[in-house]
C-alpha cells in the first residue's frame, strides 16, 4: 500500500503539469499580496493603523446618523465601533498593515486549491484509463481496492501539498512586505455581543479545515467521476463547474426546503460562523451529517465502478 | 520441451459476453509449460479479449481460467503473481524515463530488486536509453521496455498481445529468438497472439486458431507448413535448368517438374526421395548451387481448417 502511494506520487510530481499548477498558485498569492499591499495595507503599516482606524469609525459614525437605518446594519456599525475602540485604548494594533493582513487574506486563495486538486484527482484514474497503462497497472498482485485508495490519498496529499504552499509563500510575501513582527497579534472580535480576544494562529487553521472540508468533498466527487466515468474532461469540468455554479443554483433554489440537502448547501461550513446559514433550521450537524451520506456515497460509487468493471480501454 | 506435468494455464468453457453479443464462445484449452503457443485468428476474432480475460481485465461470463491451478476471478492476486503480460500496445507512461516505469512495476511485486531491474534492461538491450523519458522511445524501443515489465517479477506465464506490431523483419527474428532463449532456459511458457500466420510460424509451437468468438481448432505450427506430410514441392537451383529438366523426367517417384526462371527447377515428390534424386544428378555431373523447400502456402493449410475462409 506504501509503495502504491509513492508509485502514484511520482507520477503526479514527475508530470511538468503539476508544477505548472504549483507555480500558478505561487503566482496567485504573490500577485494578489503585492497587490493589496499596495493599494490597502500600505497605509496601516507602521503607526499607520491608527489613523485608518480613526478614518473608520468617524465614517461609521456618519452612517449611523442616517435615518431610517437598519437594525441589522446598525447593530454591525455599533460592533466595529466597539472593536475599534478596544484596539486604540489597549494600543492593540491591528492585523491590517501587518503580516496577519495578507496571510489571512491569502486563505480566501483556498479555492485555487479546490480548483488544482480537482485537476489532479480528476485525471488521476480517467488519465490511466485514456493512455492505457491502466491495463499494465491492474495486472500486478495487488487489488483493485488497493489501487484506487493509493491514489485518492494521493489526491489529497497534493492538497495538502498545495494547502502548504499557500501558507508558506504568504507567510514568506508578506513576511517581506510587512516585515516579520506581530505574530503574537490577537484577533479582535465580537462574539454574542462580547468583545473577545482569540488567538490569530488558530483563527487561521479553523479557516484551513473549513475550506479544506469544501476542497475534499469536490475533489472526492471528481475523483468519483473519473473512476466511475473514465473520462478526465468530464470529471473535471463538471466538478469545476459544481464548485463555481453551486451557489448561483443555491439562490435560485433557495425558496425550495429540500435544497438544503444538496451538497453546495452544506460545503460552506463558515455559513455558521457567521450565524446566517443557507436555510433557517440547517445546523452545523446537519450539514456534518449531509457531507457525511455524500462523502460516503461518493467513494462507494467510485469502488463499484472501479472494481467491478471491465477494462476495455 | 512438452511435459507432462499440469499446465500452466488451462481455459475451460470461456464465454464472454457483452450485452447480446457472444464475443467469445466456448474456449476450452491448456498449454503446457515451456510452449509458445500462438493465438491466431484476423482482426476482431477475439484474441485481445482472451487476453484480457486471462489477466483479469474482463470477467468471464461462464467457465473458468486458472493460472498454476488459480483461479483468475477468485483468487486473482495468486493467480496473477505468475503472468507478466502486454495487452494490446505496450503502454507506458510517456512523461516518465523508461528506468521509473520499470521501478513503476517494480514496487507492486514483492521482491523485485534494483538488480532485478539492471539485468531486465540488459536483457531487452534497453541500457544506452533506458534513462530517457518514453515518449523519445521509438515503437520498437517501447514493445522492448513491455517486454522488460512483463519479466520483471519473473513470471511462469508471459502473454504478448500481436508482439511484432511495429516490428521490422529482423526485430521479429530477435524477437523469436528470445523469446526460444526463454522457453528453453528459463521454463517460461509464452503466449503471443498475431493476425498473421507467417508470423506466428516463425514464434510458435503450437497454434489456436480463432475466429468469430471460436475456437476453430489447435494444431501443432508444423500442419501448416508441411500439410499432412505427403509430396511436397522442392526448387533447385542450377546453371543447366535443360540438363536437370532431362535428368528428372526420366526417374521415378516424381509428381510433377517445372521450369522456373532464372535457372531454377522446381519439382514435387516425397521428402524421402531427395538424397537420391539429389545423388543422381550429380551422376549427370550438374552443378547444384542449391536446393530449398518450398513451403506449402500457409493460407493454404488454413484455408483447409477453416472451411475456405480466408484470413486477415
Ligand atoms: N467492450 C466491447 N464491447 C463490445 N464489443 C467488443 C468489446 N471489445 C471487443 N468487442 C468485440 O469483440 C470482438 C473481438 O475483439 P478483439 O478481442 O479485440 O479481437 P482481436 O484482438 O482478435 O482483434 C470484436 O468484434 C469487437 O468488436
Ligand atoms: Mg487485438
Amino acid at each position: 500500500m506504501f509503495n502504491l502511494v509513492r508509485n502514484e506520487n511520482m507520477k503526479i510530481y514527475r508530470r511538468v503539469r503539476t508544477w505548472i499548477l504549483v507555480g500558478l498558485l505561487v503566482a496567485f498569492v504573490l500577485f494578489i499580496n503585492i497587490m493589496s499591499w499596495q493599494f490597502d495595507g500600505k497605509e496601516s503599516q507602521g503607526d499607520g493603523w491608527r489613523t485608518v482606524l480613526q478614518q473608520e469609525k468617524e465614517h461609521r459614525n456618519e452612517v449611523l446618523k442616517k435615518p431610517g437605518l437598519e437594525a441589522e446594519d446598525r447593530t454591525f456599525n455599533l460592533q466595529r465601533i466597539a472593536v475599534i475602540d478596544y484596539h486604540l485604548e489597549r494600543d492593540i494594533r491591528t492585523e491590517d498593515g501587518s503580516i496577519w493582513d495578507g496571510v489571512n487574506g491569502s486563505a480566501q486563495l483556498a479555492i485555487l486549491i479546490s480548483v488544482f486538486t480537482i485537476i489532479i484527482a480528476g485525471d488521476i484514474v480517467a488519465g490511466e484509463f485514456a493512455s492505457g497503462t491502466i491495463k499494465q497497472l491492474l495486472i500486478r498482485p495487488a487489488n483493485r481496492l488497493k489501487i484506487l485508495i493509493s491514489k485518492y490519498v494521493a489526491s489529497l496529499m497534493f492538497g495538502i501539498l498545495l494547502l502548504f504552499a499557500l501558507f508558506v509563500v504568504s507567510f514568506l510575501a508578506n513576511g517581506v512586505l510587512f516585515g516579520f513582527g506581530h505574530l503574537d497579534l490577537p484577533l479582535i472580535e465580537v462574539k454574542e455581543g462580547v468583545i473577545v480576544e482569540n488567538n490569530m494562529f488558530l483563527n487561521l487553521l479553523q479557516t484551513y479545515m473549513l475550506n479544506g472540508v469544501s476542497t475534499i468533498l469536490y475533489v472526492t466527487m471528481a475523483f468519483m467521476i473519473s473512476s466511475a466515468f473514465r473520462s478526465s474532461t468530464m470529471a473535471i469540468g463538471f466538478s469545476i463547474a459544481a464548485l463555481f455554479a453551486g451557489n448561483i443554483l443555491l439562490e435560485a433554489l433557495q425558496r425550495f426546503d429540500w435544497s438544503k440537502y444538496l451538497l453546495f448547501a452544506n460545503t460552506d461550513l463558515t455559513q455558521y460562523l457567521s450565524g446566517q446559514p443557507y436555510q433557517s433550521g440547517m445546523t452545523l450537524s446537519f450539514s456534518i451529517g449531509v457531507l457525511a451520506i455524500y462523502f460516503v456515497a461518493f467513494n462507494l460509487i467510485s469502488w463499484l465502478m472501479f472494481t467491478r468493471r471491465d477494462v476495455t480501454s | 520441451m512438452m511435459s507432462t506435468s499440469e499446465p500452466i494455464i488451462s481455459l475451460r468453457n470461456v464465454t464472454k459476453r457483452i450485452g447480446r453479443s457472444t464475443i467469445i464462445d466456448d474456449l476450452t484449452f491448456d498449454v503446457p509449460q515451456g510452449e509458445i503457443f500462438g493465438f491466431l485468428g484476423p482482426n476482431g476474432a477475439g484474441k485481445t479479449t482472451t487476453i484480457r480475460m486471462i489477466v483479469g481485465l474482463m470477467t468471464t461470463t461462464n467457465g473458468q481460467i486458472l493460472i498454476k491451478g488459480k483461479n483468475i476471478k477468485t483468487e486473482f492476486e495468486q493467480a496473477i503473481q505468475h503472468v507478466g503480460a502486454i495487452v494490446e500496445n505496450p503502454e507506458m507512461y510517456k512523461y516518465l524515463t523508461g528506468y521509473l516505469n520499470l521501478v513503476h512495476y517494480a514496487r507492486m511485486v514483492p521482491g523485485v530488486t534494483k538488480e532485478r531491474i539492471d539485468e531486465v534492461v540488459k536483457l531487452v538491450k534497453l541500457e544506452s536509453r533506458i534513462h530517457d523519458k518514453v515518449k523519445k522511445y521509438s515503437l520498437g524501443m517501447r514493445q522492448r521496455l513491455g517486454v522488460a515489465q512483463a519479466l520483471l517479477h519473473q513470471p511462469s506465464l508471459l502473454i504478448l498481445d500481436e508482439p511484432t506490431n511495429g516490428l521490422d523483419p529482423a526485430g521479429i527474428r530477435e524477437l523469436r529468438d528470445y523469446l526460444r532463449q526463454l522457453t528453453r532456459f528459463g521454463g517460461i511458457t509464452v503466449i503471443v497472439s498475431s493476425h498473421l500466420l507467417s508470423e506466428m510460424e516463425l514464434m510458435c509451437d503450437r497454434v489456436a486458431i480463432l475466429q468469430g468468438g471460436k475456437l476453430v481448432d489447435v494444431k501443432p505450427i508444423q500442419y501448416f507448413t508441411q500439410g499432412s506430410g505427403q509430396a511436397q514441392t522442392y526448387r533447385i537451383e542450377t546453371q543447366q535448368p535443360e540438363l536437370v529438366m532431362a535428368a528428372l523426367s526420366r526417374m521415378d517417384g516424381i509428381e510433377e517438374v517445372k521450369l522456373g526462371v532464372e535457372g531454377i527447377v522446381e519439382l514435387t515428390t516425397e521428402r524421402e526421395r531427395i538424397p537420391e534424386i539429389l545423388a543422381e544428378l550429380m551422376q549427370h555431373s550438374v552443378r547444384i548451387y542449391g536446393v530449398e523447400t518450398v513451403r506449402r502456402s500457409l493460407e493454404d493449410g488454413f484455408l483447409e481448417l477453416t472451411g475456405g475462409k480466408q484470413i486477415v
